[in-house]
């Protein structure tokens, strides 16, 4: 049983962050249609991956030029190696990180952190500050091995936009990002302390019971001891009267040596014999009723050591009674506690 | 010479009566002494002692002692005294003792009067004294009578 509550105990400790996925914490669908909606709305791509930069999201409101240079081999791999490196930079600066990718184009990268731990980045922007210079777009499309035309071309779809107004809309989905998710992991260690409370309780509870029911076999066992004693003080009382017939049987013994010693003197030189035995018959009487004395001490003894017994035996019944009472009380609280903790779980599942 | 008593208790006291004047001892719980209206306040009553009267006299009373307290250990002395079947209720007795004439001190003269008679002498077994009874006189002629005429 101690056991079972030092357990519950480490469980307290709550959610291992360390095991947390994005998932967790954010409803990828809601993360989507957010992501979608804010991409159309500010007109910027983004999409969101986890700490191996693996998408979670399906990008939103792409350009054509980024879909051509992910066709490239090696226009995906420049690609990963710039969001990787973006990723990296907002994760150590901790906050947006707005930066050029290997194409030109103006992309940021927003952390999405728990207690300073990466689960997740929203990676955007495919925009330009300025119309990019002709020559160096040619440069890069050839680089990735890509139509130079055609790229040069859909680079005209990319919107211009303000660095603020980046850096701005990289904020928005930081902020939201991170506070949903937050909220989210905060949430869960709520559950957990919960859950935890809850076995608690329950532990508490069940600890109570056996208590309880040991009290209680505790009581009936003493209420067992308590008559057995009294048992014992029957029978002493019963070896009192055996021996209350041997002292009257050594009384009529003595008196019986008592008269013999009469006539034996009676007798004159004839009972001389006689009056000896008398005297034996006395002396035995006087032993036999020496020894009843004895015995009745002995008794009086046992009679007071179980006196002295059924009174304590009687004090522990009371501190039994006051211990279950403890307990009931106890109990009552521990099912407070348990009721609390319900209303808790209830929050907790709602928040 | 040499006497052989009956040694019994009357309070812190020990008296003491021939052997001889003894015919036997009872265990006074023994007994149901019924009370003999028109006797003399000595005569403690009568009990039947194997078909027999006897009557019981009460030394206390008799040597104008506070009585004691009736215990287990009370017996009754009967006495071969007379004619009728008299006996005495004391404490206890204790002892059949032997004691040579010369533990024998004879009554004091100074104890004249009509109580003297009572005593034979003073008997002394090492520290004990023991007051020797003269069992002819313990009955009195008016308590004799008053005793014979019932007996009839």
């Amino acid at each position: 049983m101690a056991k079972d509550m030092q357990s519950a105990k480490s469980v307290g400790s709550g959610v291992d962050i360390s095991k947390i996925k994005l998932s967790d914490v954010i409803d990828i669908d809601f993360l989507q249609k957010f992501q979608d909606d804010f991409a159309t709305g500010v007109g910027l791509a983004s999409v969101t991956v986890d700490p191996e930069g693996t998408p979670v999201t399906k990008p939103s409101s792409y350009i054509r030029r980024c879909n051509i240079t992910h066709s490239s081999e090696s226009g995906d791999k420049r690609c990963a190696e710039s969001h990787r490196k973006g990723g990296e930079e907002a994760v150590r600066l901790g906050r947006p990180y707005v930066f050029e990718c290997h194409s030109g184009l103006t992309d940021f990268a927003a952390p999405i952190l728990l207690e300073g731990r990466l689960i997740g980045t929203i990676l955007g922007g495919q925009v330009l500050f300025t119309p990019m210079e002709e020559e160096k777009n040619r440069k890069i499309a050839r680089e990735i091995g890509v139509d130079e035309d055609e790229y040069v071309k859909v680079t005209q779809e990319a919107k211009i936009l303000t660095k603020e107004a980046v850096e701005a809309a990289a904020n928005v989905l930081f902020i939201v990002a991170n506070s949903m998710s937050n909220d989210a992991y905060q949430q869960l260690k709520l559950k957990s302390v919960v859950d935890t409370l809850s076995d608690g309780a329950h532990q508490i509870s069940a600890t109570m019971e056996e208590l309880a029911a040991s009290a209680s076999t505790v009581s009936a066992n003493q209420a067992n001891l308590n008559k057995e004693i009294k048992n014992v003080n029957t029978v002493t009382g019963k070896i009192d009267e055996v021996m209350d017939f041997i002292k009257d049987i050594a009384d009529e013994t003595r008196l019986l040596g008592l008269n013999a010693a009469i006539e034996a003197a009676r007798a004159g030189e004839a009972g001389l014999g006689f009056g000896v035995v008398a005297q034996e018959i006395r002396n035995l009487s006087a032993d036999s009723k020496q020894t009843v004395g004895k015995i009745k001490e002995l008794t009086t003894i046992i009679k007071e050591s179980v006196d002295n017994t059924v009174r304590m035996g009687a004090e522990t019944t009371s501190t039994i009674e006051q211990q279950a009472a403890a307990i009931e009380e106890v109990t009552a609280s521990v099912q407070e506690i348990s009721s609390l903790t319900e209303l808790l779980s209830e929050l907790a599942k709602k928040a | 010479m040499s006497t052989q008593l009956v040694v019994f208790a009357l309070g812190k006291e020990e008296y003491g009566i021939d052997v001889s004047a003894v015919n036997g001892i009872l265990r006074a719980k023994k007994f149901t002494i019924t009370n003999v209206p028109g006797t003399p306040k000595v005569i403690e009553g009568m009990i039947n002692v194997r078909g027999k009267v006897n009557y019981v006299l009460n030394l206390h009373s008799k040597f104008g002692r506070e009585p004691n307290e009736e215990t287990e250990e009370n017996k009754i002395i009967m006495l071969n005294v007379g004619d009728a079947n008299t006996c005495c209720i004391v404490d206890e007795v204790t002892d059949i003792v032997k004691l040579e004439d010369d533990n024998i001190e004879l009554a004091p003269l100074f104890l004249s009067g009509i109580n003297s008679k009572y005593i034979q002498g003073i008997g002394q077994i090492g520290e004990r004294m023991i007051i020797i009874l003269n069992p002819a006189e313990i009955l009195t002629f008016e308590e004799y009578s008053a005793i014979d005429s019932k007996a009839g």
